[in-house]
């Protein structure tokens, strides 16, 4: 356990008690790459605003709920992040939405400040890296998985590939991004 | 607890399952065996510590100060760090400004409103004014014209008596008219050229009967001399002697005290 999670543990057990001071360092420390997350799979940078609140209210209200033998506090507020945006997502029409990142409404990342940048980018390079060690197919079925909430079915309807090759493709891109990451990422 | 012991189908479903990319049957039977499987628990944990580094490998992005805001206010505001000053939109300057707009012409339309109510208000007390004087005219006119009916009652009894006055040394120009109605037993009483009188004296019109004087009223004259009284009650014509008018202090008295300046 490194520095920094050992630190988001200890906010989180604040955050619990109803510690405002705790609450305002966790959304500092981690608001940045919600949103970021939250922009990238709703392509709407209000919409990803919206559920950045929404995600954030979770943490102040149900902090208490935080298992830290399931995941890390930020594993946690992104996978909560992620799930309501994949939920936003399904609730629009697919073929709207893919008009609407064509005409530009992308969000624009803006730069944040202090560590959070700092670390954005090594792990930017890192993932990166590990992303490039796998086949564009590889990378387009986990990207579609992840970002855009699709199962394998989804997936190879939307690739028109057969099911057993989408499924393929996912676990040995899973597994190779495993070999690729480094340790300093946990 | 699961029936499936651990196998290598599993470990490969798990990278599915973290991604949530598994359909419905395969998702119930992971989700089964899991529920008993410590080994699965535990690479499920690593599989989501990948996907956490794949989530942070976004580009961040600042939350807008609204959205902080609103955020920290969650946890009481006051422990958040200041948000720091900023210029207003302009969306946010013509609201202020059309709010302005609304304000103002709220407080004229209320000066406006104020204006009316009191010129309203002063027309109210005007005609309520006029009204009163008009009120004291019909009740002036009405005691006239019943005045007048009773005038008219008694010279027009065809047995209505005339007694000529006729001015005294204090008033020489002066003269008078009585006119008695046997059948109404009242009298009316004219008096022309009389001079006006002091402050607390009066005109007192008598009848005498009997030998003696008796009050039938007093009365005032107007700039032309002119006054007049009606006397009701008055007993048998026959018995009258005489009418005389004198000057008596205001208000009258029982018996005739001042000079005499009428008589007949």
């Amino acid at each position: 356990m490194d520095a920094r999670e050992e630190e988001d543990l200890q906010l989180m057990s604040r955050v619990a008690t109803r510690d405002g001071v705790a609450f305002t360092r966790l959304f500092e420390l981690h608001a940045p790459i919600t949103l970021g997350l939250l922009s990238r799979i709703l392509a709407r940078r209000m919409e990803a605003e919206e559920v950045l609140q929404e995600v954030f209210l979770q943490i102040w209200t149900q902090a208490d709920r935080y298992d830290a033998s399931r995941s890390t506090p930020r594993g946690w507020i992104l996978m909560l992040a992620r799930s309501r945006a994949l939920d936003r997502l399904r609730r629009r029409d697919a073929s709207r939405r893919r008009e609407e990142v064509v005409g530009g409404e992308q969000a624009a990342a803006v730069p944040p400040v202090g560590t959070a940048r700092i670390e954005s980018a090594e792990r930017q390079t890192q993932v990166a890296s590990a992303l490039k060690g796998l086949s564009p197919d590889q990378r387009r079925c986990i990207e579609l998985a992840f970002f855009e909430g699709l199962t394998h079915t989804q997936i190879a309807e939307r690739l028109e590939a057969p099911l057993g090759t989408v499924k393929s493709r996912i676990l040995l891109g899973m597994n190779k991004l495993r070999q690729t990451l480094s340790a300093p990422l946990r | 607890m699961s029936d499936s012991p651990h196998s290598s189908r599993f470990e490969e479903l798990l990278p599915a399952y973290a991604l949530s990319a598994l359909d419905a049957a395969e998702l119930r039977e992971m989700e089964e065996h899991l529920a008993g499987c410590e080994e699965c628990h535990r690479q499920l944990r690593l599989w989501n510590l990948d996907l956490e580094s794949l989530a942070a490998s976004v580009e961040p992005v600042a939350p807008s100060e609204t959205t902080r805001a609103r955020i920290l206010r969650l946890a009481g505001g006051g422990t958040a760090p200041a948000v720091p000053p900023r210029r207003l939109p302009g969306w946010a300057l013509f609201a202020a400004a059309a709010l302005l707009a609304v304000a103002v012409w709220g407080v004229a339309g209320q000066l406006r409103l104020q204006g009316v109510l009191e010129r309203l208000t002063a027309e109210r007390d005007r005609l309520a004014s006029q009204v009163e004087s008009l009120n004291r005219d019909v009740a002036q006119a009405r005691d006239e014209a019943r005045r007048t009916g009773q005038a008219l009652q008694v010279v027009a009894d065809r047995e209505v008596r005339t007694v000529t006055l006729a001015g005294l040394e204090a008033a020489p120009r002066a003269s008078g008219h009585t006119y008695v109605s046997p059948r109404s037993r009242g009298a009316l009483f004219y008096a022309h050229d009389l001079p006006a009188l002091p402050s607390g004296k009066t005109y007192e019109l008598w009848y005498i009967a009997g030998g003696k004087a008796v009050a039938a009223g007093t009365f005032s004259v107007d700039p032309q001399g002119m006054g007049n009284v009606k006397v009701e009650n008055v007993p048998d014509v026959a018995s009258i002697q005489a009418w005389a008018v004198t000057i008596e202090p205001a208000g009258g008295v029982p018996q005739p005290t001042g000079a005499m300046v009428l008589k007949g």
